[in-house]
């Protein structure tokens, strides 16, 4: 590489970089905000007062959270649905990629196969019927509702990407595998799958982040709150209430209890799990959506 | 060919991925037939009686459907120019600066918000954009009256793609860096030895270098064009801006759970899945033609 | 070939899954004993008697999860009304679902859309009706006949027959109705006094003082703290409505019911026209009338601009920005008691005001039911349901709301006199004034919480006592009583000194073609006028969705009401 040393070289960069660095930080602060609200007082945050600094700093929210044991429920059931959905992803993505990326000539039902999922990807007989097939098998309250329905909807995107990730391996590889007569399992567990860590790193990263972040299918698979996950627990606390449809009492305790800052407390510790587990993947998924989806 | 044999063997791969997604997808595809009827839920969806096409007639005379399919569609294109060019844009800023610990800074914390739900940023946004919000702060600094950022019909589509560039664009910059990282620095440094300026370099030696990346990205996007964004309008809407900013997926999920119009959120739910199979056969074989490269 | 196969597959699942719902759908952790009880339907009809053997009812139920008040372990599921319920009646309650307030709704339209009903849940008017059309509850004509307590039927009826009228579809009665007091249906207007006071101004009898004041509030600086930061008019936020309808007819906060119903304009109401035939509110000229104020009030910056968009208009009430709304009698159970716990000297009154071009004040009139218990078509027990409300009423002041919110009683009504309030107010006064002593009034059993009310007063109440201005008042004293009082002496004033000429809608509940086309024609309606308002479409736009309104279903409605009106 040159350097160019020129002044107006360093006047652009230093232009250059005080734009990015500003537009990095709107990205920050959400967060930031969110945190400051859960370290401010109550009357400060129903008043509207905390912007970007906490107003009347305490740790009330914190201490009031660590009794709520509804929270740490939740909280458990998310961590088992993520570990649950990303690990089937995982799992099936490669078994149904690997197949589906030869050619026409290699595998005759390919294409036919392939459009099956793309039609299961974009059709869909709504919620209601969803929610009779889901009791139909036993699946009501259970976290196999959440992992098995949020995941047939997420999978055929990742099986795309996944697929061409698989064309752009040299071919080279796979033949010389043929000569040595290695079965299609072998080539598949034993070559195919570890060098695409990268774009099995990403699709599991999309995993972990869609079941972390889906809230409506816990609201219509959970009967009851003690088997809510995590987002679902947070959006019914956060969600306002139509009053002509309640009665006197009702909100009076709602607005007794409404509690912003305690929200943001739980809105700030929902977030930490995704924010731990992206700077561990970021590598591989650089890697892997790029040659995913992208042919040089 | 060698691989001759090995159909069955890809048959068994696919197996279990197929068995799950008929149990989740395409066994509750039977609720489709609640478009074409008179439900009634004690009869159920097998009891109900038929009514041919009669809540599509009333489908195309509400005004809403026309409204909402504009809506979605205006919206949905904006996010694609906008997720395409934004990132391209911030990707070829990063690409300049040299200080690389600061780069990668910068990479790590622009993809933050990608991660967040639209249930945690929906609340953020809202407050951000609030009357006496800080964004109006800044205005009435500089003499402006204050506006009513989210209950403005004009403003709300703009709002609504500029809030989700500003959320993803993060995470597309990535698939721009790494094409930028796939160009040959021989070429630079004879464009250098040339004398071109830095942004000649850019021109003639950087745009050419990611052109299939933008294109193929423009293609595959194509079949979102009917996903507008259930979870960021739905956290972020009201009444007010329901003429510009409802969407398909809103108004369906509105009327067939919450007004109890079932065979109108099916049917436009159907119509839906429909036209966005033909966008995507349509960018199927548009890549295709373009790229001479299947994406599935 | 394939496709062929799928097909077969998806109806073969299909039949197994249809033939599983019907042995799923009984409550499977239920109590052993459920089975063979049959004697109970011969027994003689008793509202208090416990059942012999023990049986189980599987309710939808609201919890509301920031509700903590819950002791000891006791869960929504075991607390002291279940275990009231259960001892008294020897009914074992269990969840079928439960929901927070704002998704209840939600869980009750999947329930009835997928046909998969707990045995008993409370809903309201439009799923009533959509239950009912499609044969999917039970007909409790004669339950409510020989089960319902004599205390209960003393309520219902002094509803004046609106309450039965409700639930009573071909004659038959479809579901037990709620009834309650008819105050939550008045929407006063709540001034804050000291700014009035403070600008040397009246609380305005006129739309025009109305606009002035509104005016000086904005622009005088009624808080002196030198910022422009003063709201005159609050304005409906995303949960409300610009004006409570026919269908949600109390409760609306922050709307301008006051200003239509001054200008003689009842929008979203079915009123008489000049030919004697029901006529939609929404689309009388009036209405149109009434918005041009609205307009001109917003265009000059009067009401909060940020109307419609606040996620909570009751936040800039407790900030002190806010300095008048219209809610009903109970806004100190709202965002008053906080605003006064923020800035002592908030001296919120409530008046029946503004009048109208006659000087009468003129609200409109809401049903006093809106809530109905419903029994799943084929339940073995539907009295049980019966039973638990009435087991509600009688014991309903033994319970302590403090280890328990009353919320959490199985398929909670409210039962309350329709003069419940205006009985509150005047047993206060009375006894302030010394004509009274609270022994008077102790023996009033339907009226739940007068004796504590009575007992309470001198505690909060400061002399002088004919006058509520705050600082009349030691909130301090005691918070959940003060809240009480005041929305009885300050919040109920206006219902009880004011000759009231009320509105009442023809009808409160849907008709047939309603249930397709009502969400839409009220999408457009609200639009509409939410536009209007806020200056984004033009006034003559009205003409318009008139047109609109009709074609769309609005002429066949209008026919249907009239068929039920006239019936």
């Amino acid at each position: 590489m040159l350097r160019s040393k020129s002044l107006s070289s360093k006047i652009a960069d230093a232009v250059l970089i005080s734009i990015l660095v500003a537009i990095a930080l709107t990205c920050v602060l959400p967060l930031w905000y969110t945190l400051s609200l859960s370290f401010s007082s109550k009357t400060a945050a129903a008043a509207g007062a905390v912007a970007l600094w906490p107003v009347e700093f305490n740790f009330n929210s914190y201490q009031q959270l660590l009794q709520d044991s509804q929270f740490f429920k939740s909280f458990w059931i998310s961590i088992q649905r993520v570990v649950l959905g990303a690990g089937l992803n995982f799992i099936i993505v490669p078994l149904m990629a690997y197949p589906l990326s030869k050619t026409v000539k290699d595998f005759k039902g390919r294409n036919v196969l392939m459009w099956t999922l793309i039609f299961t990807m974009l059709f869909n007989g709504g919620l209601i019927p969803l929610y009779l097939t889901v009791k139909a098998y036993g699946l009501m309250n259970s976290v196999w509702a959440l992992v098995l329905v949020g995941g047939a909807q997420t999978i055929v995107f990742n099986i795309i990407l996944t697929i061409n990730f698989f064309r752009n391996l040299p071919s080279s590889l796979e033949e010389a595998a043929l000569v040595d007569g290695a079965g299609p399992w072998y080539i598949l567990t034993k070559l195919f799958i570890p060098l695409s860590i990268p774009v099995l790193a990403t699709v599991s990263l999309f995993s972990i982040v869609y079941h972390w972040n889906e809230f409506l299918y816990g609201l219509i698979f959970m009967t009851r709150e003690e088997f809510y996950p995590l987002q679902t627990y947070i959006q019914q606390l956060v969600v306002s209430v139509d009053p002509s449809t309640m009665t006197e009492d009702q909100y009076k305790r709602m607005s007794e209890l409404s509690n912003r800052t305690l929200d943001a407390a739980k809105i700030f510790i929902a977030m930490i799990p995704v924010l731990v587990v992206y700077p561990f993947l970021q590598k591989y998924f650089i890697h892997g959506i790029t040659l995913g989806s992208v042919k040089e | 060919m060698r691989s001759k044999g090995f159909a069955k063997h890809y048959y068994a791969m696919l197996i279990p991925g197929f068995i799950w997604l008929t149990l989740f997808s395409i066994v509750p595809m039977f609720g489709i037939m609640i478009a074409f009827q008179d439900y009634n839920p004690g009869a159920g969806v097998f009891g109900s009686e038929f009514v041919g096409l009669e809540t599509f007639r009333y489908m195309f005379e509400l005004s809403d459907t026309v409204n909402v399919f504009f809506n979605t569609i205006f919206i949905a294109i904006m996010k694609i120019i906008g997720n395409l060019i934004v990132p391209l844009v911030f990707a070829l800023m990063l690409n300049e600066v040299r200080y690389m610990r600061l780069k990668r800074s910068i990479q790590t914390i622009v993809y933050l918000p990608h991660f967040l739900s639209w249930v945690i940023l929906g609340g953020v946004l809202l407050d951000i954009f609030a009357y006496g919000g800080p964004i109006n702060q800044l205005l009435e600094a500089f003499g402006i009256n204050p506006i009513l950022f989210f209950g403005r019909a004009d403003l709300f589509p703009f709002l609504v793609v500029g809030s989700d560039v500003w959320k993803e664009f993060g995470f597309n910059t990535i698939i721009y860096l790494a094409a930028l990282t796939g160009i040959n620095p021989a070429l630079y440094e004879a464009a250098g030895i040339d004398g071109a300026s830095r942004l000649r370099m850019l021109w003639h030696v950087t745009l050419p270098g990611i052109r299939t990346t933008a294109v193929l990205l423009a293609v595959l996007s194509l079949g979102n064009v009917l996903n507008a964004g259930f979870d960021q309008i739905f956290n972020l809407y009201n009444p007010l801006v329901y003429s510009t900013g409802d969407i398909i997926d809103t108004w369906v999920y509105r009327a067939g759970l919450l007004n109890l119009q079932y065979e109108l959120a099916t049917a436009v739910g159907l119509l839906k899945s429909v036209a966005g199979f033909i966008l995507i056969s349509l960018s199927y074989y548009m890549a295709y033609r373009f790229t001479n490269y299947r994406i599935f | 070939m394939l496709r062929k196969y799928l097909f077969l597959l998806l109806f073969a699942l299909v039949l197994v899954a249809c033939s599983d719902d019907n042995a799923g759908s009984e409550p499977n952790d239920g109590d052993e004993t459920e089975n063979g009880d049959t004697e109970t339907s011969s027994e003689t009809a008793d509202p208090f008697s416990a059942y012999e053997e023990k049986i189980t009812i599987a309710i939808g139920q609201e919890v509301d999860p920031s509700d903590t008040s819950l002791q000891d372990g006791d869960t929504p599921l075991d607390n002291q009304y279940t275990r009231h319920v259960n001892e008294n009646l020897n009914i074992e309650v269990e969840h079928a679902f439960t929901a927070s307030p704002s998704n209840y709704d939600q869980k009750v339209s999947l329930a009835i859309a997928s046909n998969d009903l707990p045995d008993a849940m409370v809903v309201g008017p439009v799923e009533l009706r959509q239950l009912v059309e499609a044969d999917q509850i039970a007909d409790m004509t004669d339950i409510y006949e020989n089960y319902a307590s004599p205390a209960i039927k003393e309520i219902i009826d002094s509803s004046e027959g609106v309450a039965l009228e409700n639930v009573t579809f071909d004659g038959k009665i479809m579901a037990i109705p709620n009834s309650q007091a008819s105050a939550d249906g008045v929407h006063n207007l709540w001034i804050r006094k000291d700014w009035l006071d403070k600008l040397g101004l009246e609380p305005p009898e006129t739309i025009e003082d109305f606009k002035e004041v509104a005016k000086a509030f904005v622009e005088q600086d009624p808080d002196g703290n030198g910022q422009d930061d003063t709201i005159g008019l609050a304005g409906p936020d995303t949960t409300n409505k610009l004006y409570a309808n026919f269908l949600e007819s109390t409760n609306n906060l922050y709307g301008f019911d006051g200003i239509f119903s001054a200008l003689n304009a009842y929008p979203g109401y079915w009123l008489e026209g000049d030919d004697g035939q029901p006529v939609y509110g929404s689309t009388l000229p009036e209405t149109k009338e009434a918005l041009s104020v609205l307009r001109d009030m917003y265009s000059e910056g009067l009401i909060d601009p940020e109307m419609g968009v606040r996620e909570d208009s009751g936040e800039s009430v407790i900030s002190g920005n806010t300095g008048m709304f219209f809610g009903p009698f109970w806004m100190p159970y709202g965002p008053i008691t906080d605003a006064v716990t923020n800035n002592p000297e908030a001296n919120w009154q409530s008046y029946g005001l503004p009048l109208n071009a006659n000087g009468e004040y003129t609200p409109h009139l809401s049903t006093t039911t809106t809530q109905f218990v419903v029994v799943r078509k084929g339940y073995e027990h539907p009295e049980a349901a019966m039973k638990i409300l009435n087991n509600l009423l009688a014991n309903e002041s033994e319970f302590d709301p403090s280890i328990g919110g009353p919320g959490y009683y199985p398929l909670r009504l409210v039962y309350a006199p329709a003069d419940e309030m205006e009985v509150t107010t005047v047993a206060l006064r009375e006894v302030l004034a010394g004509t009274k002593e609270p022994e008077d009034f102790y023996d009033m059993p339907a009226y739940k919480l007068l004796k504590s009310d009575v007992d309470s007063i001198h505690e909060i109440k400061l002399e002088p006592y004919d006058n509520t201005d705050i600082e009349h008042w030691d909130p301090e004293a005691n918070l959940g009583q003060w809240t009480r009082a005041y929305s009885a002496l300050v919040g109920t004033a206006p219902l009880v000194d004011n000759e009231i000429n009320g509105v009442m809608s023809l009808i409160y509940s849907q008709t047939e073609t309603m249930e397709d086309r009502w969400v839409n024609l009220k999408k457009l309606e609200d639009e509409t006028f939410l536009k209007i308002i806020m200056g984004t479409e033009p006034l003559d736009s009205f003409d318009q969705f008139v047109e609109n309104w009709n074609s769309q279903g609005g002429d066949q409605i209008t026919e249907e009401v009239a068929e039920v009106v006239n019936k």
